[in-house]
C-alpha cells in the first residue's frame, strides 16, 4: 500500500468521550489507546538540495515501544483530485527496529520537531480498512522530555481518519473514507488537511444524546 | 382445515375449546363459504346460457362478478389465517413422501442451538424473579414490560420534538441554529489552525536551537538508543564537532613518525588514529596520512565518546584512568587513545564497570569494559593479563608502543604474548572466547613461540577483535618502520572497534598473516 486516503478534522476536547461512543458503534471493535512519540526528522545538506522528511513513531503503549518509520509524500493534485473529499498522498510505512534514529542521525538527518500523541483509536474493515484516531497533540519544551510534554491546544484534539490505498483502487478507498465521514458529522466536520474547517455548531447536542442514556432506568 | 390430530379418527368428535371456537367464528366462516359457491355457481350458470343461447357475454358483467367470488375468497383465507396458528395440518396418510420428515414434524423438541439460546433468554429474563412465586414474577415482567414501553414512549417523544426543533420533515431548513458569537468563532479558528499545522507541518514545536540540548533524562525507549556526550548534544557520528577532531588529527600526524611523543593535553585520549590505518590497502607500506572520513568520523565519535564516558565514570575510575593515562602517554602509542575508545564505548553502556585493581602495573583501564563491550571478542582475555604482561617488566620501547597501543581488552592477548609470557595464557583465554575458531589460531601462534614479541598475539588479537589473523607483524625495533606500520594498522584496527562493527570487518580482510 503505498498510498493513502487522509481526512482531519478539530473536535473540542469535551465533546470526545461523545466521539468515542459513537465510534464505539459505528465501528464494532474495541478502542485502542494511543500514545505514540513522533519524531519528525529532516534531511540534511548533504543528503541533496531539497531536504527530505521523514517520521519516527515510536509507539509507548506497548510493553515494549515498537517503531515505525514514516515517509509522507505529497498530496495528489489536479482536477480529478479536487473532487475527491478526501486528500490522497504517497505515503510509504514499515517497522523498524529502536536503531532507526541512530541511523537517520547518522545519515545526516537532523530533528525538526517531535510530537506526542495521546488519545485512542479505532480500526476497522469497511470496504477498506480504516483507522480513526481522536488525539491530543502534545509538545514537548525540552528536547525528549516526554513527561513534561504540553498540549499545543488544550481545550481541541484531532480527529484523524486514514486508510491505505493503493494507486489502482484509491478512488474506492476514498470513497469508503467520505462516507464513513458522514456518520461522523453530528460531531466533527472533516476535511483535507491543512483546510479549516471549524468545529459543528451542533456538537454539544448531538454529544449531550450521545452520552444520555434517555432516561432509562436499568432493569 | 384438520380440527383433530393425525390418529384414527376418534369415535367422537371433539369439543374444541369455547374460546377458540368463539374466534373461529365458524358460523360466519360457513355462511361465506357458502356464498361463495352460489357466487361461483351463478357464474357456471351464466357461461352455460351464454353457450346455449349464443350470446356473446358481457365482459363488464363477467369481470364484476369474477371480481365478487375474488373478494369472497381472500375473506376467507383472511379469516382462516387468523386461528390457524391453533392448528397444524398434518398428512393423513404416511407414504413414502412424508415418511421420512414426519417424525421431525412431530417433535417439539428444539435444535440444540436453539434450545441453548431459548435457555440463556430465559434465564436473562427471569433473573431477578426466579426465587419468587409464579403471580409475583408475572407481576414483575409485567412490570418491566411497563417500563419498557414507557422508555420507548419517551425516546418517540424525544424524535419528535428534535424532529420539530431542526425543522426535520418540514420544507423550510432548521428554523433555530445555534450561533457562535463571532469572538468565540475566531478563538475556534485560531486554535484550530495551530493544531492543524502542528500535526501536519511541527508548526510551534520546533524548539529554537539554542534549547535543542538534550538535557533531561531520556524517556526509557530513548534511553538505550541515544548516546549523549558531554556537550548535551546526541554523540552520533556525523553530528561531532568536526573543528576538533581535525585539529587533533593533525596533531597525531605529526606525532606518528615521531611514535614518542607525549600524546596531547589531559583527559583527552590520543585519539587520532595514526593515518595509516585509514587508507583501506592492506596493510601498505607509505599509505598515505590522510584518514578517511570514515576514520575522522570515527575518531571524533570516539573522542566524544570518550570524554562522556569520562565524565560518567565514578570518580575513582576516573583518577585510576588519569594514572594511567600518565603512565601510558610515556610510551605514547597513538594508536593508544584509539584502543581505548572502544573499551570507553563499552563503559559506557556498562555503568558499573569495576576496575581491575592490578598491582600497581600498567593497567589497561578499561579492559573489562572492553570486556563487557558486546562487540569485543577478546574481552576475557583482557581479564587478569594484562597484569601478566605488564609485571613481566620486560617493557621495551617498541613493545611499550605495542602495549599502549592496544589497550583494549583485545590488546592484553597481544600484550601478553608480546611480553614474552607462555602463549598459554592466552589459550585460557581463548577458550573463554565466544568466537570457537579463533582458539586454533591462537594456540598455533602460542606454540610457535620463536619471538615473543612475535606479533602472533597482535595476530592473535586481531583474530579475536577482527576474525583476521596475522595483523601484526613483528615489532621489534629494527622494524620500526614495519611496526609502526602494524600499529598503525593496528590502531586502525582499533579504531574500527567502534560502534560500527562493520568497519572492523571491512578492515579485517586487509591483514595477511605473515
Amino acid at each position: 500500500m503505498s498510498m493513502e486516503c487522509v481526512v482531519q478534522g478539530i473536535i473540542e476536547t469535551q465533546h470526545v468521550e461523545a466521539l468515542e461512543i459513537l465510534l464505539q458503534g459505528l465501528c464494532g471493535v474495541k478502542r485502542e489507546r494511543l500514545r505514540v512519540h513522533e519524531l519528525c526528522l529532516k534531511s540534511g545538506p548533504n543528503l541533496g538540495v531539497v531536504s527530505s522528511e521523514v517520521r519516527l513513531l515510536c509507539d509507548l503503549d506497548q510493553p515494549e515501544p515498537t517503531w515505525t518509520v514514516k515517509h509522507v509524500g505529497g498530496p495528489m493534485r489536479g482536477a480529478g483530485a479536487d473532487q475527491i473529499s478526501v486528500m490522497v498522498r504517497t505515503m510509504i510505512e514499515s517497522k523498524v527496529s529502536k536503531n532507526a534514529l541512530r541511523m537517520f542521525y547518522a545519515l545526516g538527518y537532523k530533528l525538526d520537531h517531535e510530537l506526542l500523541k495521546v488519545g485512542f483509536a479505532f480500526h476497522f474493515q469497511r470496504t477498506a480498512h480504516i483507522s480513526v484516531s481522536v488525539s491530543s497533540v502534545n509538545k514537548m519544551p525540552k528536547v525528549h522530555a516526554i513527561d513534561e510534554a504540553v498540549p499545543v491546544t488544550p481545550g481541541m484534539q484531532i480527529v484523524d481518519v486514514t486508510a491505505p490505498a493503493t494507486p489502482e483502487n484509491y478512488s474506492e478507498v476514498a470513497a469508503a473514507v467520505s462516507s464513513f465521514c458522514e456518520f461522523l458529522a453530528p460531531l466533527v466536520h472533516l476535511s483535507k488537511p491543512f483546510i479549516s474547517t471549524g468545529v459543528v455548531p451542533t456538537a454539544a447536542a448531538a454529544a449531550a444524546s450521545l452520552m444520555s442514556d434517555g432516561g432509562g432506568t436499568t432493569l | 382445515m384438520e380440527t383433530q390430530p393425525q390418529q384414527p379418527p376418534p369415535p367422537v368428535a371433539e369439543k374444541l375449546n369455547p374460546k377458540l371456537e368463539k374466534e373461529l367464528n365458524l358460523e360466519s366462516l360457513k355462511t361465506r363459504a357458502v356464498s361463495l359457491v352460489k357466487a361461483v355457481s351463478r357464474i357456471l350458470e351464466d357461461f352455460d346460457a351464454y353457450g346455449r343461447t349464443n350470446t356473446t357475454p358481457k365482459w363488464q358483467d363477467i369481470l364484476g362478478q369474477y371480481s365478487m367470488v375474488n373478494l369472497e375468497l381472500f375473506n376467507i383465507v383472511e379469516e382462516v389465517k387468523k386461528v390457524s396458528n391453533a392448528f397444524v395440518v398434518l398428512p393423513k396418510n404416511v407414504n413414502a413422501m412424508n415418511a421420512g420428515i414426519l417424525p421431525v414434524m412431530l417433535s417439539s423438541k428444539l435444535l440444540p442451538e436453539m434450545e441453548t439460546d431459548d435457555n440463556a433468554k430465559r434465564e436473562q429474563l427471569l433473573q431477578g424473579v426466579q426465587s419468587l412465586p409464579i403471580p409475583m414474577q408475572i407481576e414483575r415482567l409485567k412490570a418491566r414490560m411497563d417500563m419498557i414501553a414507557a422508555a420507548c414512549e419517551n425516546a418517540e417523544k424525544v424524535l419528535a420534538d428534535t424532529r420539530k426543533a431542526y425543522g426535520f420533515g418540514t420544507r423550510q431548513g432548521p428554523s433555530m441554529l445555534p450561533t457562535m458569537d463571532k469572538g468565540q468563532a475566531a478563538k475556534i479558528q485560531e486554535q484550530e489552525s495551530m493544531l492543524r499545522a502542528a500535526v501536519n507541518d511541527g508548526a510551534g514545536t520546533k524548539l529554537p536551537p539554542d534549547q535543542r540540548q538534550i538535557t533531561t533524562a531520556l524517556p526509557p525507549h530513548l534511553a538505550d538508543v541515544l548516546i549523549i556526550n558531554d556537550a548535551g548534544k546526541i554523540a552520533l557520528p556525523g553530528q561531532l564537532n568536526n573543528i576538533n577532531n581535525q585539529g587533533m588529527m593533525q596533531v597525531s600526524g605529526t606525532q606518528f613518525m615521531g611514535r614518542s611523543a607525549a600524546s596531547p593535553s589531559g583527559p583527552n585520549f590520543d585519539n587520532t588514529t595514526s593515518p595509516l590505518p585509514y587508507s583501506n590497502s592492506p596493510r601498505a607500506t607509505g599509505m598515505v596520512n590522510a584518514p578517511s572520513p570514515q576514520q575522522q568520523i570515527q575518531q571524533q565519535l570516539q573522542q566524544q565518546q570518550q570524554r562522556s564516558k569520562l565524565m560518567q565514570l565514578p570518580q575513582h575510575q576516573q583518577q585510576l584512568l588519569a594514572q594511567q593515562q600518565q603512565q601510558l602517554r610515556q610510551s605514547s602509542m597513538q594508536g593508544l587513545g584509539q584502543s581505548q575508545i572502544p573499551a570507553l564505548h563499552d563503559m559506557h553502556g556498562q555503568a558499573q564497570q569495576k576496575f581491575q585493581t592490578l598491582h600497581g602495573q600498567h593497567q589497561m583501564p578499561y579492559s573489562q569494559p572492553m570486556a563487557a563491550h558486546q562487540q569485543f571478542q577478546a574481552r576475557q582475555l583482557s581479564g587478569g593479563h594484562i597484569q601478566h604482561s605488564m609485571s613481566q617488566g620486560q617493557l621495551n620501547p617498541a613493545m611499550n608502543r605495542h602495549l599502549n597501543q592496544f589497550s583494549g581488552g583485545a590488546n592484553s592477548a597481544l600484550f601478553t604474548s608480546a611480553q614474552g609470557s607462555p602463549s598459554s595464557q592466552m589459550i585460557p583465554n581463548m577458550s573463554s572466547m565466544q568466537s570457537q575458531t579463533l582458539v586454533p589460531r591462537m594456540q598455533q601462534f602460542g606454540v610457535s613461540g620463536t619471538n615473543p614479541q612475535r606479533s602472533h598475539s597482535s595476530q592473535m588479537l586481531g583474530d579475536q577483535m577482527f576474525n583476521s589473523s596475522g595483523m601484526m607483524q613483528t615489532q621489534q625495533p629494527q622494524q620500526q618502520q614495519q611496526q609502526q606500520q602494524q600499529q598503525g594498522g593496528y590502531g586502525n584496527m582499533q579504531t574500527n572497534l567502534q560502534p560500527n562493527n562493520m568497519m572492523q570487518n571491512a578492515q579485517q580482510r586487509h591483514q595477511n598473516p605473515q
